[in-house]
């Protein structure tokens, strides 16, 4: 077989997001039109303007949460060798780690599939309060192996690629790496990023997604600070394409792809769940804090991604949007769908689930399932009165029945990195 | 096997200093940047030696958006696209950063953090010192930010990825060639940047024992018998890359690239390092290693790439003179493999005076070259691997 030939296809999915830990409880909440955004519960948030978000519904994430949710894949004692070094305090870790054994496992992988490579989005690096009281004296930061550094780290942080450490470690895997950490926009481009290695032959097998958290003091700390957090602590506090709306919520979670070579996968008994038809990454060159008005570059990347899946415009029948619910981007990226691809039915998850930041182009690529596997469009949650400014076909709060054979899920990091991927229905 | 995409421009800055012609010279003549650590006072660290750039980026109107060692990426990366003559531009014109440093940095937290009470429910968190936290922190610590303000600077609207990781830039090369070898873009412009010249990451060398402990006096190179492990170094480098066939007579040398893991926390495995020039390795008799300075990795190293290489070929430890660069070893790599080759002259392993025995053949002094073509690994933490393949047309 050609290379050209090559197609690369999801063979397993693991999902982790304030509506529950599973991609059954993520796609049976949007079914469902549910909302998971609420006050904060794992630090004491009361004081920060911004008290709510789309929180994973684990208070601690401990040895056990790994052990439930990694279960065989584990050496006898490691998930609790890892709590005890302080790996498993970082939510993104653990979290990572839930998705990716869910993809493994649900894709039926084993020791055929150890050369997987892995291409992975990630967040920016934890740290923890609790540890930097012992660290002070006055106002200088003494840093150095503690309780927390397992002999050779730093005790009150968490290395930002400790999760991808970990998942080659549990899972063996030996093949290329790439971390992408293009802010917003990382986890769309590790799925984009994977597909691209198996169609052209680099790979044959890619573990592929995101993981991150914010929730925390410093993530919520830095973002109230930014101001880009809508400011209303309220349950609706994102509503992309409303009229009123006003920010985002911080969300957190993790999704993981099984990105396979399609006869290889049929081969091995793997059942697709869709194929990755195209992708495409643009730049706005534009402003640091801003998207393009116009969503010229946003179109270009949806274009882009359009034409490598040898499609039009008329094939795509549903897009999740990026839609972070702030006045800017929604707008500009509605402009950008309507002038490629005209009245195409538009949700946002990030109502229902928050911006997982790093993880968000993921996560929202696990819900482009939910038109596959149930012919369900996923809905807007609290957009519930559409802006005149953002002339798309936005689907409200509850999914749409629909039948569709191609969805297009776009991300967009600060500094106007976009990409776009086009996900298609398998015969 | 040929490499597809051509090196039409390049820069960095490097503890050997900034221009490329200059600091190959000081390469070829065994020089080492090697100094009592310059950055900070490390006197109580096991490691007290580092390879630091010396001076500062120019003053820069990003300066509050972008760090250090960003603001040196976005300079290589603006000088590298003047010097390269491309013609890519717009939408043509793709941007590929490797971030080595996946680290934040606590200093312009210290607000924040001097006032809180140690209480990890955060308990009036706020109040004790998140409100005075800097608007543009979050900004500030993006892993992206030196990628998209360059992007503005420069109106690259093609393609666009930020890597990060031990091995950021040897992704990066990786994805551009790729975008390149697709046709999405016309020109590429590559650059990587990384220090492990600061406090907690030469903390954590050194407790590790991955970084030397020795004094100057007693610093012993990679692949020597004595050697005791990386002086942590620091740089900033940039490419850009074209289609062999566009590039034409502005071609400086071809390159293809590949980054991979292990599970490993640590260094690589040996095993992983040969496999990640496998099928690169057709006709090469030159290497640059990955030098990690640890006898037996060394020789673990030296065994491994002997049965890609054959027994008889010649190995280079350019880090060894600009100290380990982290993200930003694969890119100074393409950049001296290319200068040796042009030049038809290798590089002694600065410091080199007692090889350990093994295959391959550590070089101890310059040597002139015919040699067209030759191959660069670097390793990094955890257990990832960057490799190159370099040829002059």
């Amino acid at each position: 077989m050609s290379k050209t030939e090559r197609r690369a296809v999801i063979t397993g999915v693991g999902a982790v997001s304030a509506i529950g830990v599973g991609v059954s409880a993520l796609l049976d909440g949007l079914a469902a039109g549910r909302s998971a955004v609420r006050p904060i519960k794992s630090f004491e948030a009361r004081t920060f303007p911004t008290r709510v978000a789309g929180e994973v519904p684990v208070v601690e994430t401990n040895a056990g949460f790994v052990k439930d949710t990694l279960g065989a894949l584990l050496r006898p004692g490691e998930a609790e060798a890892w709590e005890r070094a302080g790996l498993l305090r970082d939510r993104k870790v653990c979290f990572g780690l839930a998705a990716a054994a869910e993809a493994w496992r649900g894709a039926g992988c084993g020791e055929g599939e150890r050369a997987a490579s892995l291409s992975i989005g990630l967040g920016l690096e934890q740290a923890f309060l609790e540890d930097f009281a012992a660290a002070l004296d006055g106002a200088t930061l003494c840093i150095g192996p503690g309780g927390h550094a397992g002999g050779e780290g730093v005790r009150f942080r968490s290395r930002v690629d400790l999760c991808a450490e970990l998942l080659r470690d549990v899972l063996g895997l030996s093949g290329r790496i790439a971390s992408h950490v293009s802010a917003c926009a990382a986890g769309g481009m590790a799925v984009a990023h994977a597909a691209a290695l198996v169609t052209r032959g680099a790979a044959d097998v890619v573990l592929a997604g995101a993981t991150d958290s914010m929730v925390n003091p410093l993530g919520v700390g830095g973002m109230s600070r930014l101001g880009a957090p809508s400011p209303r602590a309220e349950p609706d506090a994102c509503r992309p394409f409303d009229k009123k709306r006003d920010g985002l919520a911080i969300g957190e979670g993790a999704a993981m792809f099984v990105v396979e070579e399609e006869a290889r996968a049929r081969a091995r008994g793997a059942r697709p769940l869709a194929r990755i038809a195209g992708w495409a990454t643009t730049q706005d060159a534009y402003r640091a804090t801003a998207p393009r008005p116009d969503g010229a570059r946003a179109q270009a990347a949806m274009e882009r991604a359009v034409r490598r899946a040898n499609l039009t415009p008329e094939d795509i029948g549903y897009v999740n949007a990026h839609g972070t619910g702030t006045p800017l981007n929604d707008a500009a990226e509605a402009k950008a769908i309507r002038a490629l691809l005209g009245p195409v039915p538009v949700s946002s998850i990030k109502g229902a689930v928050g911006h997982l930041m790093a993880a968000a182009g993921a996560i929202e690529l696990a819900a482009c399932l939910l038109p596959f596997t149930r012919d369900l469009l996923p809905g807007t949650a609290h957009c519930t009165e559409p802006d005149p400014e953002c002339p798309i076909a936005v689907i409200g709060p509850e999914p749409l029945p629909a039948r569709v054979d191609h969805v297009l899920s776009n991300s967009f990091g600060f500094g106007g990195q976009n990409v776009s991927v086009i996900l298609g229905r398998v015969a | 096997m040929r490499p597809s995409a051509a090196i039409t421009g390049w820069a960095w800055r490097t503890p050997l200093g900034d221009g490329v012609d200059a600091v190959v010279g000081r390469i070829l003549a065994g020089e080492r940047a090697a100094q009592p650590n310059p950055s900070f006072d490390a006197e109580s660290y096991a490691c007290r030696l580092a390879a630091a750039i010396p001076g500062a980026p120019r003053p820069s109107k990003h300066r509050k958006f972008v760090k250090r060692m960003g603001l040196w990426g976005m300079e290589v990366a603006g000088e590298a696209l003047t010097q390269s003559g491309a013609r890519g531009a717009g939408e043509r014109l793709g941007l590929f950063c490797g971030y080595g440093g996946l680290r934040a940095h606590w200093d312009d937290l210290m607000p924040v953090l001097t006032g809180q009470a140690g209480d990890g429910s955060a308990i009036d968190a706020w109040d004790r010192g998140f409100k005075l936290l800097h608007p543009f922190w979050m900004l500030f610590h993006l892993s992206n930010n030196a990628h998209a303000l360059l992007s503005i600077d420069i109106g690259a609207k093609g393609d666009g990825i930020t890597t990060g990781g031990a091995n950021a830039g040897a992704q990066a090369l990786e994805a551009a060639t790729a975008a390149l070898e697709a046709g999405s873009i016309d020109t590429a412009l590559v650059f990587a940047y990384d220090s492990l010249v600061e406090p907690e990451t030469v903390l954590s060398l050194g407790a590790s024992g991955a970084a030397t402990s020795a004094a100057l006096e007693s610093l012993a190179a990679p692949y020597d018998e004595r050697a005791g492990g990386i002086v942590p170094g620091e740089a900033a480098a940039a490419v850009v890359l074209e289609r062999a066939a566009d590039a034409g007579d502005r071609a400086l040398a071809l390159v293809e690239a590949r980054a991979c893991a292990d599970g490993e926390g640590g260094w690589p495995d040996a095993s992983t390092l040969a496999g990640a020039i496998a099928d690169m390795a057709e006709g090469v008799t030159v290497i640059d290693g990955a030098a990690i300075a640890l006898p037996d990795r060394d020789a673990a190293e030296r065994a491994a790439l002997s049965e890609v290489l054959g027994a008889r070929a010649m190995l280079l430890a350019t880090s060894a003179s600009t100290g380990a660069l982290g993200g930003a070893g694969a890119i100074v790599q393409a950049i001296a493999l290319a200068s040796f080759l042009r030049r038809g002259l290798l590089p002694p392993i600065a410091g080199l005076s007692r090889p350990s025995p093994g295959p391959l053949s550590p070089l101890a002094r310059t040597e002139a070259t015919e040699a067209r073509k030759a191959l660069g690994i670097s390793a990094g933490m955890p257990g990832l691997v960057g490799a190159l393949r370099v040829e002059i047309p």
